[in-house]
């Protein structure tokens, strides 16, 4: 694993939305048995943190104990200095589950108003949420009527209800086509330039591409904290996609369109693509094959 | 981003209580109609037979349907917390024992709803045909039959609402939604059929000691719940 046991602590940026997570000695978990143990770290930088872990490491149990779902066995939990589980603290934070949350029998329109009561917010908000999202033709339909990722865009307009400065959101872009992943994961950066915002996926490469942060759990413990770029893959391997590389480029490392090619490093890559042109193969395209963030699943 | 303000909201959280009223009617409704139904019907066929017939077995039916009818506010709960309504609402400070008591105040809602109907219609339709209501019936309408039709849907929803937490989400007839009518209807079913066949002197024990032994049991079961329903219990499964 890569840099295990960096910083537990963020510091705020000069874009500082001023708002704080603490967490220090935490255990948590179900029906007495401790699912995550010993986990302490503070957050203050407004940027998205990727929480990543295999299944069962407890990123939803963090999720459920930052969200004052749970309550913990030992440690604590604060929100901007207030303990979690308070209501000063719950109005700070906006939570998406991994599950839809939407009450059966009702159309979507009706369980926006539905969360818009609990927010204490009225129909402008609702109205807004509706267009921010795009659902407007899905407003008159029934929540159960609806596909996988149209349930899934709903339960996001939820979030968007009220702005509360932290964002716990697990597995937002799950079940999501490609297009509308994309959307969800432009809004929740436009959210981070203030606030904090925890994300957990177990897409690899989206983690990479919005994280600035990595909060890795192993076994309910913290693996890994620290920024995303500080990272580094223990191999570097490239993927060369090419015509007229047989025989110069050995066939057995070949997966799919790419010949996979182990380097020491990135700056190694314009020597070797220099190599293969003055040998006559011509290079369409060359990428990184390796993501830091599976060392952190090892 | 978020379109409301960033303000921590300093109101309190507003009562869910009627809302959860009306999805519960919505979500119950077929069991509404069939135990509002099936009650105004025999109601219908008891006015129309001898007037002891009426005057004992009246008191005895309704609190059946009113528990029927009132499944609707179990099959929310148990719903919320598998569709993972419940572990929204803890996020936004709604205490758990505020959704176990909306549940019973939903299911008490459903209940009323037919016992209503059924003591309007009852008496109703006795009083335009000349049916008498002699002393005894209304001595057994007010200590049996209003208080069983709430001891009897808050037994079955308490029951369910505890099993459906405590156990792993199923559905149809094996889940406790599907049970939870039968442990429910089954006491009332029993007190009909030994007060029906018991000298009409016990009558009377019968069907108070009954509605009160039903509601020491949901006093015990409400008293159990503070223990039994941890916050944990509300979430939907991983």
């Amino acid at each position: 694993m890569a840099n295990v046991g960096a910083a537990l602590t963020t510091s705020p940026g000069p874009a500082h939305g001023s708002h704080r997570i603490e967490v220090r000695s935490l255990r948590a978990g179900y029906h007495g048995k401790p699912v995550l143990d010993d986990v302490s770290f503070v957050i203050e930088d407004p940027a998205v943190y990727v929480v990543l872990g295999p299944n069962g490491a407890g990123k939803t149990t963090l999720f459920r104990t930052l969200a004052g779902i749970l309550e913990p066995y030992a440690g604590t939990v604060e929100i901007d200095g207030v303990r979690v589980g308070r209501s000063e603290a719950q109005t700070r934070i906006q939570y998406l589950s991994h599950i839809d949350g939407i009450p059966d029998a009702l159309r979507v329109e009706e369980a926006l108003r539905f969360y818009a009561t609990v927010e204490g917010v009225g129909d402008r908000e609702v109205e807004a949420v509706v267009r921010k999202l795009g659902i407007e033709e899905l407003r008159g339909r029934f929540f159960s009527e609806l596909s996988a990722g149209q349930k899934k865009r709903v339960s996001i307009a939820r979030v968007f209800l009220q702005e509360r400065g932290i964002y716990l959101l697990d597995e937002p872009t799950s079940n999501l086509d490609p297009k509308l992943a994309r959307e969800i994961r432009d809004l929740v950066l436009g959210l981070s330039r203030a606030d904090l915002v925890l994300y957990s996926s177990h897409n690899l490469f989206e983690a990479k591409e919005i994280g600035t942060y990595v909060l890795a759990l192993k076994n309910g413990k913290v693996g890994y904290f620290g920024r995303l770029a500080d990272l580094k893959p223990t191999k570097y391997v490239i993927g060369i996609r090419a015509e007229g590389a047989e025989g110069i480029l050995p066939a057995s490392s070949r997966k799919g369109e790419y010949y996979l090619h182990e380097l020491a490093g990135p700056e190694e890559v314009p020597k070797l693509v220099a190599e293969l042109a003055a040998k006559g193969v011509r290079i369409r395209e060359v990428k990184e094959m390796e993501n830091p963030l599976e060392d952190l699943f090892l | 981003m978020a379109t409301g303000s960033a303000a921590p909201r300093s109101t309190p959280l507003p009562s869910l209580t009627w809302t959860t009223i009306r999805r519960t009617a919505a979500m119950g409704r077929l069991y509404l109609i069939l135990g509002a139904g099936i009650s105004l019907l025999l109601t219908v066929i008891l006015v129309s037979r001898t007037p002891a017939a009426f005057q004992t077995t009246f008191p005895l039916e309704v609190p059946l349907f009113a528990t029927l009818a009132s499944i609707g506010g179990l099959i929310t709960f148990s719903s919320d917390r598998t569709k993972g309504v419940f572990e929204y609402l803890i996020a936004y400070g709604v205490r758990p024992r505020t959704l176990f008591l909306n549940g019973l105040l939903a299911t008490a809602a459903l209940a009323s709803v037919v016992l209503g109907v059924a003591l309007a219609m009852g008496l109703g339709l006795a009083s335009a045909r000349g049916v008498p209501i002699p002393w005894s019936m209304q001595e057994a309408l007010l200590l049996y039959t209003v208080p069983m039709c709430y001891a009897g849907s808050l037994f079955t929803a308490t029951v369910g609402m505890i099993w459906s937490s405590v156990s792993t989400p199923r559905s149809g007839m094996n889940s406790p939604v599907g049970i939870a009518p039968t442990v429910g209807i089954a006491p009332i079913l029993l007190v009909l059929l030994a007060a029906e066949g018991a000298p009409s002197a016990d009558y009377y024990y019968i069907t108070v000691g009954a509605a009160l032994a039903i509601l020491a049991a949901v006093v015990v079961l409400l008293v159990m719940s503070a223990r039994l329903m941890s916050r944990e219990r509300f979430l939907s499964p991983l």
